[in-house]
């Protein structure tokens, strides 16, 4: 099988996107039957590095080979011709074509050279979509357009798409973030299968847990630099870490018992909360408090965050320290100091194109008079910045210019200079390294003991568990469980997470 | 799911909107006109409505993949002048094949002209065509200065001629349409698609973005020659002003077809069809004996409400943006 076999070696790798760096020296060597583990925190380069590979980024310096073979790839296409394929991060379908055009995009089986050949591209689809037959919902057909399949269908499509082109080498970008523990069991075993095959695995994951079960070597990368490679066997998960974060040692969580809760006043208190997806939520939350909501993805935890933020109508009763509100818009809500900090940063957090200075100071600008005030603003700004530690170029360079962590934490930042009393959080560190983790947890305690109440939805188990007082669990938009004190285990949230299933009224 | 089941029916067959209107138009304008489908009506309307058909069917392609091109209509003038000026009654069968040919090369020029300031220059397609637009017609003014010219009796007639009693004009409207249905299952469209709908994705699967995207406005300007030809054939002399109205038509007639303007989605049947509704439309005004610029405003007001239709519908069904 000599064909099949493939060696790829990048070596000192730069590249700068302006001012920012995004790789210094970064190197990576893989070869056939191998999983390689790329690992590092957020803004690293892991995505820049496999972008290098793929063809889509091209590198200021650095030598890449091919089966010993010194290569250039100046676009996607001629990576692709030499049979590497990729799934990336952020998705790269195309929302409104189909699944099967979707990953037959640029190789479809053509008929006389010229015609798309529709019946052979439905057959090979169908056996492409076998290969995960039974975790998926029956939605997923090869003639469905993307847009309408969710977000752990869309992954799976597209890692059929980087399969369907037979790749030598394959590229799994976070290709496991959004997918359940199912999907990510029939995956690994699909990889040990290409593992077989003699394809070679470049892996990119947060999840450490499944770097210990799927990786052969692991490489680290941190700030752009490969600070280490190793065989899995000869490595473990805190030695990894360590590589990770680097001189700065991961910080203990803190657990400091914070004021009494029960003198504490109560800050938001919400009865009978209904939208289209909750079916009457009641809660309470006290200065001081960090309240965890939990539960599998998708029941209803956004809503419950988004209605008390007044984004989207509800029905119900809510009351601020005593005084009952009925926002119908998130201004009304910033005026009782409530801040909301989104799901998905890019388009709901962030003007990516603006400067951070803007985005930090975007719901403030009317504390700085007329005209604007901006040398004040850019003080504030830049005391926000040292507090959260924020790494970038200057407060003048966009936003899109940061890594997913900083980005996060330009988010919080902007709420922050408005001093919030009760703060809603979903799912804050999504996508965020552990180090930036660990200064958020860090942030969170600080604005506790400061008596800001917060209510944190999170999907990182661990987080729910280590941070907050009590963790309110979701089902099927109602709360099934209350945890806390002795209640507050893993075990207990995994167990009122899963739940029994009320029957299905789908 | 009933959604889904709506929206996976107007990604494949995006044109069904524009059947109903059709179907409404004609059945209007049968009223007014009992003998609209006798053979000199239909013959005289399609010959009409086939340079907004060629017009427009470029016009979908640019859109498609996300796109437009406000030129268009220069360009036809711009090609009618130049017809005029190499083909006269005099003309020799060589002289017209030359005619033709400078023609058809004229356009595709036009368009690799825009394509190049688009695809690879990277300029706002709206503004860089309504720029380009003043070229063309400048380049119209500059080559036939009044209008004049006329066409041999030969090949106007002929484009009145109807073989086996169908008009000739709808010959070549149902050849166009047969030719994207043929497009529309190559890998060409796939691309066409794909770049209208996510073009950075299209671009990291491997579709040569920047190509297709000059490929459009080739497309277009050769649409845009064959447009002119037929119109000149029809009026048999030329006008450098003759397209101007054109460009808002086109835009128009793909709008009505179903194909979002935002690109991604839509087709040439689809655009076909509006353009024989955007044309029954304006038969049914003058026969109801309402004073001529109602047609402008329809025109504007279908564009407009195309635009707000998908806000509409949102701000009716209470939905929030985003979700």
């Amino acid at each position: 099988m000599e064909n099949t076999s493939v060696s790829l070696s990048a070596q000192q790798m730069e590249k700068h996107y302006g001012g920012v760096v995004a790789l210094s020296d970064a190197h990576l060597d893989v070869e056939s039957g191998q999983v390689m583990a790329l690992i590092g925190a957020n803004g690293s380069g892991k995505s820049t590095l496999c972008k290098i590979i793929t063809g889509v980024v091209e590198p200021d310096r650095g030598r890449l080979s091919l089966d010993g073979e010194r290569m250039t790839f100046p676009s996607p296409q001629v990576a692709k011709d030499q049979g590497i394929a990729a799934v990336y991060q952020e998705l790269s379908l195309i929302p409104d074509m189909t699944v099967a055009e979707n990953i037959w995009l640029t190789h479809e089986p053509l008929t006389g050279g010229v015609l798309v050949d529709s019946k052979r591209v439905q057959e090979e689809t169908r056996e492409l979509l076998d290969l995960f037959s039974g975790t998926y919902s029956g939605k997923l057909e090869p003639g469905v357009p993307v847009s309408t399949l969710s977000p752990d269908e869309r992954q799976i499509v597209e890692i059929l798409k980087a399969l369907s082109l037979n790749p030598r080498l394959m590229i799994l970008d976070e290709a496991t973030a959004s997918l359940d523990a199912q999907q990510v069991d029939r995956l690994f075993n699909l990889i040990a299968d290409w593992k077989e095959a003699g394809k070679a695995i470049i892996f990119v994951s947060h999840r450490m847990e499944e770097i210990m079960r799927i990786a052969d070597c692991v490489s680290v990368l941190r700030n752009g630099e490969t600070v280490g490679t190793s065989p899995i066997e000869e490595t473990d998960e805190d030695e990894l870490v360590e590589m990770m974060v680097g001189a700065t040692q991961a910080v203990p969580r803190v657990e400091e018992a914070p004021k009494k809760l029960s003198e504490a006043r109560t800050r938001l208190k919400v009865e009978n909360l209904e939208t289209r997806v909750l079916k009457g939520v009641d809660l309470e939350v006290r200065d001081g408090e960090l309240l965890g909501i939990g539960g599998l993805q998708g029941q209803g935890q956004s809503d419950l965050l988004l209605a008390a933020f007044g984004v989207i109508p509800f029905c119900g009763r809510m009351t601020l320290a005593g005084q009952e509100v009925h926002f119908t818009h998130p201004r009304q809500a910033m005026r009782h100091r409530l801040a909301l900090v989104p799901g998905d940063r890019a388009a709901e957090g962030l003007l990516m194109r603006r400067s951070i200075l803007e985005n930090l100071q975007l719901p403030s600008w009317m504390k700085y008079g007329f005209p604007l005030n901006v040398e004040k603003a850019r003080e504030d700004a830049n005391r926000v910045a040292d507090t959260l530690n924020l790494v970038m170029a200057g407060l003048s360079a966009p936003v899109r210019s940061l890594s997913g962590g900083n980005a996060q934490k330009v988010v919080l930042g902007k709420w922050l200079l408005r001093d919030p009393n009760l703060l809603l959080l979903n799912d804050p560190t999504k996508g965020v390294d552990v180090g930036t983790k660990q200064e958020f947890y860090n942030l969170l305690n600080e604005l506790r003991q400061e008596g800001t109440a917060i209510v944190l939805y999170s999907t990182d188990d661990q987080e729910l568990l280590g941070l907050c007082d009590r963790v309110l669990v979701l089902q099927d938009g109602q709360i099934t469980a209350e945890l806390s004190g002795e209640t507050l285990t893993h075990a207990e949230l995994v167990k009122a997470s899963l739940g029994s299933s009320q029957g299905n009224d789908v | 799911m009933n959604d889904i089941r709506l929206k996976r029916l107007a990604l494949r067959h995006p044109y069904l909107f524009a059947l109903l209107l059709l179907v409404v138009a004609l059945g209007v304008n049968l009223y007014f006109q009992p003998n609209l489908f006798s053979q000199r009506v239909l013959s005289g309307n399609m010959r009409i409505f086939l340079p907004t058909m060629f017009l427009a069917a470029g016009q979908a392609i640019v859109v498609i993949a996300g796109g437009i091109d406000l030129s268009v209509g220069a360009m036809v003038s711009m090609v009618n002048a130049i017809l005029v000026t190499l083909i006269t009654r005099e003309s020799t069968s060589s002289d017209i094949v030359v005619g033709l040919l400078a023609a058809l090369g004229a356009g595709m020029a036009a368009g690799a002209f825009n394509g190049v300031c688009v695809a690879f220059l990277r300029l706002q397609p709206i503004v860089t065509t309504y720029a380009t637009s003043f070229i063309f017609a400048g380049a119209a003014l500059y080559i036939l200065p009044r209008p004049g010219g006329l066409l041999p009796s030969g090949m106007t007639s002929f484009y009145r001629s109807t073989p086996l009693g169908i008009p000739l004009a709808l010959w070549i409207a149902v050849l166009i349409g047969a030719v994207w249905v043929v497009v529309r299952r190559t890998r060409f469209a796939r691309f066409l698609f794909s770049v209208g709908g996510e073009p950075e994705s299209a671009y990291a699967t491997g579709v040569p973005v920047s190509l297709m995207r000059l490929s459009t406005y080739v497309a277009a300007g050769l649409m845009a020659s064959l447009s002119a030809l037929t119109l000149t054939l029809n009026t048999g002399t030329g006008d450098p002003r003759i397209g101007e109205q054109m460009t808002l038509s086109s835009i128009v007639a793909v709008v009505l077809g179903g194909t979002r303007l935002s690109g991604g989605q839509g087709g040439v049947i689809g655009t076909l069809m509006g353009v024989v509704v955007l044309g029954t439309i304006r038969n049914i005004i003058s026969f109801a004996q309402v004073p001529t610029w109602w047609e402008t405003l329809v025109d504007a007001l279908i564009v407009v409400g195309a635009l707000a239709g998908p806000g509409l519908i949102r701000l009716i069904r209470g939905q929030r943006e985003g979700t």
